[in-house]
């Protein structure tokens, strides 16, 4: 029973981050931008989120500057994507690489090390526990004791699902992308939405480098982000943008790392970091077997 | 031709200029800090031999990304394709032992072979299951780290080394070198101007160049566009390939961690900066290599961290791609207005 929990709380630490990239994706994806950038934001949210915590010795200050770090590359994808119209795809390659750069020249430069900066003085964020859900004997332990940020996660699938389905400025995003000619006839600037499908992109890749440098571990390493951007990316894709899909989709990715670390006690472990973007290969798979019968 | 210079030199000069806002910033001083910069790669014949050595695998992964972006397939494997030809030039060069004429062709057969390998498998998965080569070829890159990682780690581990690492590869596999002056710079040349006639003077090139343009004016030209696709897939890989084995081959003569260093990214980004552009690839490349050459000579002298060019390298992508977009505009209606003038004169 032991190790069930385990697997179960491995595979929601696993999905959380990808959940919340991926819902940042989500937006970007139904206002028809082409982003691939939740990479560079999540890692630029993953270090601001420990120089933050470090520097006010306060968590909630970390998850804010985790934030900002992040909104901070969605800027700088705002004004060259939207503004400057530069190409999508090579903005986000690009800040990608810009993201990679900086926090590795600011581990640098602020902590003086190379490679990875750990610190008594980090605060990480707690895990919440509820009073009754607590005492539940096998569930107490899953649904209650989780970190902060994976009910946060949880939240905002519900709210981005709400927004893009439920209101006026959803129905206006995905307007953005389904036809932006027609939005702007009618007297909606489409850059505007984009901007603020981007902003909330941020805003949720910031929350999700949050998890990653102060939830998962109490650390910032070089590229510690390690592709998880890219496996949202695949996320938003495999299920068309659905909100409720791509949380199921980052539990399986979840469950894969949870599977992984358990997989070590047989496996070379190079083998078992694999099974994530294995995960990831196989469910594209099953997506083109599915699409090419929809055609046919 | 002359519009690109403008734009590229252009560009460059403002994220420099950008550069040594944050260097002002940050308290360094910025004039000093290029002038080491560039006095490092290029002050003397030893820092430009080095510098054309560095060049090597961030042109040819760079001619790999143009070639493939200029003809329609997004590869982005070329991380994992280069990982995967160094480790199979290693391997060759462990376990075979020739007079260095037929040796060294042979390891780079087997380096191009190790990355034609990797990306013909997203290139397998394209056509047999439809999978997106710009997704598959990204997860790739992660196995083939993490697979090269357990192969130096196990079964090619160096018994006598404290860290993962290979053996050295037979000194017959080791590139020669003529004084500072490292021959992995004659291969590029010559993968280099090969990719450069095969692209703009073969019949293949012309395929692949109409079919990157408009896939569907090519198919209906009567290109074999599945066969094409194979043929660009195979051909960068064999180039991203080429770039681990010369690596191995012309450096630390084994497979170390972190071999790969961020050499095939900073290749996407330069053919990126470049707009995909054969020749553009190359001097970029050697301006790229310049910075990164130089960035240790930074380092030394003026106290600012080698890491710093990552974050320059980066801006000046950012900085000309979108200056090329409105360049051409501001120059198109500059030469519009001329014209009416004459028109109206």
């Amino acid at each position: 029973m032991n190790m069930f929990t385990g697997l179960i709380n491995g595979m929601i630490s696993g999905a959380t981050p990808i959940l919340l990239a991926a819902l940042g994706g989500t937006l970007t994806y139904y206002a028809g931008i082409f982003n691939i950038a939740m990479e560079g934001m999540m890692l630029g949210g993953a270090f601001c989120g420990v120089l933050g915590s470090y520097y006010f010795q306060s968590w909630p200050l970390g998850i804010l500057c985790a934030v900002l770090g992040a909104l901070f590359m969605a800027g700088i994808f705002i004004v060259f994507s939207v503004f400057l119209k530069t190409d999508e795809f090579v903005t986000g390659i690009a800040l990608n690489l810009f993201a990679l750069g900086t926090t590795t020249y600011m581990l640098r430069q602020i902590f003086k090390v190379k490679g990875a900066f750990t610190g008594p003085g980090i605060q990480s964020v707690p895990p919440i526990h509820f009073p009754l859900l607590r005492d539940i004997p096998v569930l107490g332990s899953i649904f209650s004791g989780q970190n902060l940020i994976v009910y946060l996660a949880l939240l905002s699938t519900i709210l981005v699902w709400y927004l893009v389905f439920k209101t006026r400025f959803g129905l206006r995003l995905r307007a953005a992308g389904y036809n932006a000619a027609c939005l702007d006839t009618s007297g909606v600037r489409t850059s505007q939405i984009r901007i603020w499908s981007l902003i909330l992109c941020g805003l949720l890749c910031g929350l999700a480098g949050a998890y990653l440098s102060l939830g998962y571990v109490t650390l910032f390493s070089e590229n510690m982000s390690a592709g998880r951007g890219w496996i949202s990316l695949a996320a938003v894709i495999l299920v068309n943008g659905n909100p409720w899909g791509i949380a199921i989709i980052s539990l399986v990715f979840g469950f894969s790392d949870g599977l992984g670390l358990l997989l070590q006690q047989v496996l070379p472990s190079q083998f078992a970091s694999m099974v994530p973007y294995v995960a990831t290969l196989i469910a594209l798979y099953f997506y083109s077997v599915q699409e090419r019968k929809k055609k046919a | 031709m002359n519009k690109k210079l403008i734009s590229g030199v252009a560009g460059i000069i403002v994220a420099m200029l950008l550069g040594a806002v944050i260097m002002l910033v940050q308290g360094y001083h910025p004039v000093e800090t290029y002038a080491a910069l560039f006095n490092y790669s290029l002050g003397d014949f030893f820092s430009l031999a080095t510098t054309l050595r560095n060049a090597v695998p961030l042109i040819l992964t760079g001619l790999s990304a143009s070639v493939a972006f200029a003809s329609g397939p997004v590869n982005l494997g070329q991380p994992g394709q280069l990982v995967m030809g160094a480790l199979l030039a290693t391997i060759g060069g462990l376990y075979v032992d020739l007079p260095p004429v037929l040796m060294i062709p042979f390891l780079m057969l087997l380096a191009m072979a190790g990355g034609a390998l990797w990306s013909g498998v997203a290139a397998l998965m394209r056509q047999w299951f439809n999978m997106s080569e710009f997704i598959t070829t990204l997860m790739l890159n992660m196995i083939a780290d993490f697979f090269t990682y357990w192969a130096i780690s196990y079964p090619f581990f160096d018994n006598t080394a404290y860290s993962p690492m290979t053996p050295q590869i037979s000194q017959n596999g080791w590139l020669p070198k003529f004084g500072e002056f490292h021959s992995s710079v004659i291969v590029m040349l010559l993968a280099f101007a090969i990719v450069w006639f095969v692209f703009t003077h073969w019949t293949a090139g012309y395929e692949w160049r109409i079919t990157g343009q408009n896939s569907l004016f090519a198919r209906l030209g009567g290109c074999k566009i599945d066969k094409n696709y194979t043929a660009i897939m195979l051909t960068t890989g064999a180039l991203a390939g080429l770039a681990g084995g010369l690596v191995v081959m012309g450096g630390p003569h084994r497979f170390l961690k972190g071999i790969g260093a961020n050499y095939a990214w900073d290749g996407v980004m330069i053919a990126m900066v470049a707009n995909n552009g054969i020749i553009a690839t190359l001097l970029y490349g050697l301006f790229f290599a310049t910075l990164q050459t130089g960035a240790l000579g930074m380092e030394l002298i003026t106290n600012v961290p080698s890491e710093f060019i990552q974050v320059l390298q980066a801006a000046i992508v950012l900085v000309i791609v979108a200056g090329r977009g409105y360049l051409d505009i501001f120059m198109d209606k500059a030469a519009a207005r001329r014209k009416t003038r004459e028109r109206t004169a």
